[in-house]
């Protein structure tokens, strides 16, 4: 029998990394500037932020998949 | 305090259009052969006039995240090594911390048309040199019809095995070999130093775990994410400490590649070893080509050429076309392969994998 798909994580997953690209879009100048100081902690900023997308977007990307029906074989 | 004094470009919806596509067709690239989406990321990048070092260390502040989330899925399928991976990477993170110091300086040297040049370069010599003796490899393993098989062990790796060296000996359960850490020093400094120059290591990596270690093709491919990770990451550090990574770049790119990376992981499952070599070589050896017509733009953009407008113009569209014929190629052979491998397989492609 076949499990069932997880649309509510899939949906909520979507809202978190839809919101972050949201704000990317809004400030996109403000953000561009701080994330290439180059003083202080600044420099952190860009791998911060590639670890909170990865996680969100990365969850979103596989319950997409998943919803989708598209899955791997276990040898 | 100050922003580092480089050109940060204006994003155009095009752009994000494309990046998100080019994203996601690296990230197939990626999942399925553990490296190599940033071959084409790169160059695509400065297609659209980001210049060299920031489309490069963009790439890689991008790659380590999607490196992250790829290893964590092929592992669900047993095809990760993770401790050649960081053994390798351990190596690897020197390589790449040096790399980004050259790069750096041929930047403060040489300007943005001597760092073009060097990336351009090293994009042409390492990707004909090692995609032409991976095409070899694969055309060799389909002519003696045992394309089914796991790889032979090359006649390399097999002398590197039999080395004894007491005290450095390490034996990597996954990958099932048993090798000198002496030799796989070189080997992940390489492929470091390589990932900070073209933000692609694996080229590197991948072929070097294979024909001198002796690991299969699935194995190195996916340990090569472990890799691409801890390179990534310290390279982004690196990178970012001088103002260069375009973040936005990064993020969109990752939105694409995210989707492209599951599914080349998922890919992985369908397709006879030996595909692995194709798609890398076939990518490898036409992203050299479009790499190599823009070279003597370069040049003549530092003064050691002397061509027309007009001729510079057409060697940058033909350079372009290439790179889309680069990326249409192996998203085109790893869709198809999973289609082929999803006919001949006994478990249709929709229904749930056992638990």
């Amino acid at each position: 029998m076949e499990r069932s798909k997880p649309y509510p994580q899939l949906i909520a997953s979507g809202i978190v990394s839809g919101a972050l690209y949201l704000l990317l879009y809004l400030y996109e100048r403000e953000i561009l500037t701080a994330f290439t100081r180059t003083d202080g902690w600044y420099p952190a900023l860009p791998v911060v932020a590639a670890f909170v997308f990865s996680f969100s977007h990365g969850a979103f990307t596989a319950y997409f998949w998943e919803v989708v029906g598209i899955k791997g074989r276990k040898k | 305090m100050e922003p580092a004094a480089i050109q940060f470009i204006d994003l155009q919806y095009g752009n994000v259009l494309a990046l998100f596509a080019i994203g996601f067709v690296g990230g197939l690239v990626s999942g399925f052969i553990g490296s190599g989406g940033a071959f084409v990321l790169t160059p695509a990048m400065m297609s659209m006039g980001v210049p060299g070092v920031v489309a490069v260390a963009s790439n890689l502040c991008h790659k380590f995240p999607k490196a992250l989330v790829g290893a964590y899925q092929r592992n669900k399928f047993g095809h990760v090594d993770v401790k050649l991976g960081l053994v390798m990477a351990v190596s690897a993170a020197i390589g790449v911390w040096l790399g980004a110091d050259i790069q750096h300086h041929i930047k403060e040297n040489f300007g943005e048309p001597g760092s073009n040049l060097y990336v351009s370069l090293a994009f042409v010599i390492v990707l004909t040199i090692v995609g032409g003796f991976v095409l070899h490899d694969a055309v060799t393993v389909y002519r003696s019809g045992h394309s089914d098989e796991q790889e032979r062990v090359s006649r390399l790796a097999r002398w590197v095995q039999s080395v004894e060296i007491p005290g450095t000996m390490m034996h990597f359960r996954t990958a099932n070999v048993r090798v000198s850490v002496l030799f796989t020093l070189p080997l992940g400094f390489a492929t470091g130093l390589l990932a900070s120059i073209i933000a692609v290591g694996g080229f590197i990596g991948v072929p070097g775990m294979m024909y001198v270690l002796g690991a299969p093709g699935l194995i190195a491919s996916a340990t090569e994410l472990v890799i691409a990770f801890v390179m990534g990451f310290g390279g982004t550090i690196k990178y970012a400490l001088h103002g260069l990574v375009d973040i936005r770049l990064a993020l969109i790119l990752l939105a694409g590649s995210l989707f492209g990376i599951q599914l080349g992981v998922i890919g992985t499952t369908y397709v006879k070893p030996f595909m692995i070599k194709v798609v890398m070589a076939a990518i490898m050896l036409i992203v050299a080509v479009s790499r190599g017509l823009v070279v003597p733009v370069y040049l003549t953009e530092l003064g050691r050429l002397d061509l027309a407008p007009r001729t510079m113009a057409w060697l940058q569209t033909a350079s372009f076309v290439f790179l889309v014929l680069a990326l249409c190629t192996g998203g085109i052979i790893i869709i198809a392969s999973m289609l082929r491998g999803h006919r001949v397989g006994a478990m249709p492609l929709k229904e749930p994998a056992p638990e």
